[in-house]
């Protein structure tokens, strides 16, 4: 793990184009990223469709992690298997499953045809909406298990306190649950957002060369450009990213909500 | 009007709730729908029912050799990472050692390093070691990938486990290969079970590491899917990808039943 990560960081400081024979050191592939419209406006893309992706997976993830949660064993025993597959399914053939949906004689389509809401075929593929509809579903079980675990911990008889209390369920909801369960969400959302920014699989074969992310021009600069030094460097950036995130993200999870972890 | 509103929220949630289920099952569904569909495009729902892709997709050489590829793999990655992070995961759990939290990290990062850093990372290094595009390169990538899930679950495993019980055995005069056979390894078995099929699953699904260590050599299962994806596709893709949803259920089945998935995830 630490030995290809050095590797990383010397080949994206080589001074050159090549991914073989490098040699000296330099930082302009650092430069080149940082200084280019381009790059910094494809980060900056990435970035959002990370929030985005993340904000979604809460709020879709947290009625199922919540009903999980308060289910009984055998409720639970064929709803789980539902929720991880996505997770244990090969990435590929999810994606295919929603080419399959989203293409032009699609699902999605033809039921669009049979209602008679449009008259011809429309483009689905390529847009950053599919994109990050189809990365929410991959990722949503991160969400939700994460969500379960929390609200397993959280004794339902404070819910109960509350109701007798007369607080309604949205009150009940904003001021007893959400705030316990935040743990949980931060640490979803932390899984989810690092998954999104440095997903390139989805964004290629669902978004074309219309819809760019840091994840898929990495690709293309290992692969097929075969730019290593300049590869490594964008794929340090991105990790130097993902850490700051996260231990932003600890941060507040530690000072805002340690008092209400039991 | 209270009580209305109430029975609206419910059954809203209900709704809700099936429908996200439905999200999250949809793309799996609709590619076992297009396996079976007889008609020569990838279309939704079934027109009839037919097995010819599946005795196309037996028949194609690419896919059948990454099958085995990917089945050789996997299988031989499972056994690495439960013999290396087993024991990790019993150090991790019952000692309190110096740079513990440092390995309990170290094994567990593959998990929150972005799988595209991980991968140019090993091809760069495999590369410098003279290793790339071999299966060395492959199986050394799937032992780290897979590590993380053999180490989290051995970990809840052996903390979960009783020691007493195997002191009771020793005290009733039990030689240690014995407890060892008849009370360790029973009460470990539903854990090993679960890590390995974890960590088999996640090896044979992977697609955004052995991107990077397969380039050029031979190709995975879901790199060959990836690439006829990318080329456009026909049924027989669906036959294919298939298969690999049912391997993937069928052993998400025998953990539920052996372990209780609810348990391990």
């Amino acid at each position: 793990m630490l030995v290809p990560l050095l590797t990383l960081v010397r080949t994206s400081l080589y001074d050159s184009d090549k991914s073989f024979g490098g040699a000296g050191w330099s930082l302009r592939h650092y430069v080149r990223f940082l200084g280019d419209g381009f790059y910094l406006s494809v980060l900056g893309q990435t970035l959002l469709y990370g929030l985005i992706v993340s904000v979604f997976c809460v709020v879709v993830g947290f009625p199922l992690g919540y009903s999980l949660a308060r289910m009984s064993a055998r409720g639970r025993r064929w709803r789980i298997p539902m929720v991880i597959l996505p997770l244990t399914l090969s990435l590929v053939v999810n994606v295919f499953g929603w080419l399959i949906i989203l293409g032009r004689g699609g699902l999605v389509n033809k039921f669009l045809l049979g209602l008679g809401l449009i008259d011809a075929p429309v483009q689905l593929l390529f847009s950053s909406f599919t994109v990050m509809l189809v990365m929410a579903q991959t990722f949503l079980p991160f969400m939700v298990l994460s969500i379960m675990s929390v609200v397993a911990q959280i004794d339902p008889a404070l819910e109960q306190a509350a109701a007798n209390l007369r607080a309604g369920r949205w009150t009940t909801l904003r001021r007893v649950v959400l705030p316990l369960a935040m743990p949980g969400i931060l640490a979803g959302s932390t899984l989810v957002f690092i998954l999104t920014v440095s997903a390139f699989i989805t964004p290629r074969l669902i978004g074309g060369t219309r819809v760019q992310m840091l994840g898929s021009m990495i690709y293309e600069q290992t692969l097929v450009t075969l730019n290593w030094p300049f590869g490594g460097a964008m794929s340090l950036i991105l990790l130097a990213i993902v850490f700051v995130f996260v231990a932003g993200v600890n941060r507040l999870s530690r000072t805002r909500f340690s008092e209400t972890r039991s | 009007m209270d009580r209305f509103l109430h029975r609206a929220t419910d059954v809203g949630g209900i709704v809700l709730r099936t429908a996200i289920y439905l999200f999250l099952a949809l793309p799996a569904i609709v590619v076992i729908c297009a396996s079976i569909n007889p008609v020569d495009f990838l279309g939704f729902p079934p027109q009839g029912f037919t097995l010819k892709w599946y005795w196309a997709a037996f028949d194609s050489k690419p896919f059948m050799d990454s099958l085995s590829l990917s089945t050789q793999l996997a299988l031989l990655a499972t056994v690495a990472s439960l013999i290396i992070g087993t024991p990790a995961a019993y150090a991790i759990e019952r000692y309190r050692f110096r740079g513990r939290n440092a390995l309990q990290a170290f094994v567990l990062s593959p998990m929150i390093v972005p799988a595209v850093v991980l991968g140019i990372g090993l091809l760069q290094f495999l590369v410098w070691a003279g290793l790339s595009q071999s299966f060395a390169a492959l199986f050394l990538g799937h032992i780290v990938i897979t590590m993380p899930y053999v180490v989290r679950t051995m970990t809840a495993s052996f903390s979960l486990f009783d020691r007493a019980l195997e002191q009771a055995a020793m005290n009733l005069r039990a030689p240690p290969l014995t407890v060892v056979r008849r009370v360790t390894l029973p009460i470990l078995l539903p854990g090993l079970l679960s890590a390995s099929v974890f960590a088999f699953v996640t090896s044979f699904g992977n697609i955004t590491v052995s991107l990077f260590l397969a380039h050029g050599g031979r190709a995975t299962l879901p790199i060959q899917i990836f690439t006829y994806v990318d080329y456009g596709s026909d049924p027989t893709l669906a036959a294919v990808s298939t298969l690999v949803i049912l391997v993937t259920v069928a052993l998400l089945a025998v953990v539920e039943r052996v372990a209780g998935l609810q348990k391990v995830v």
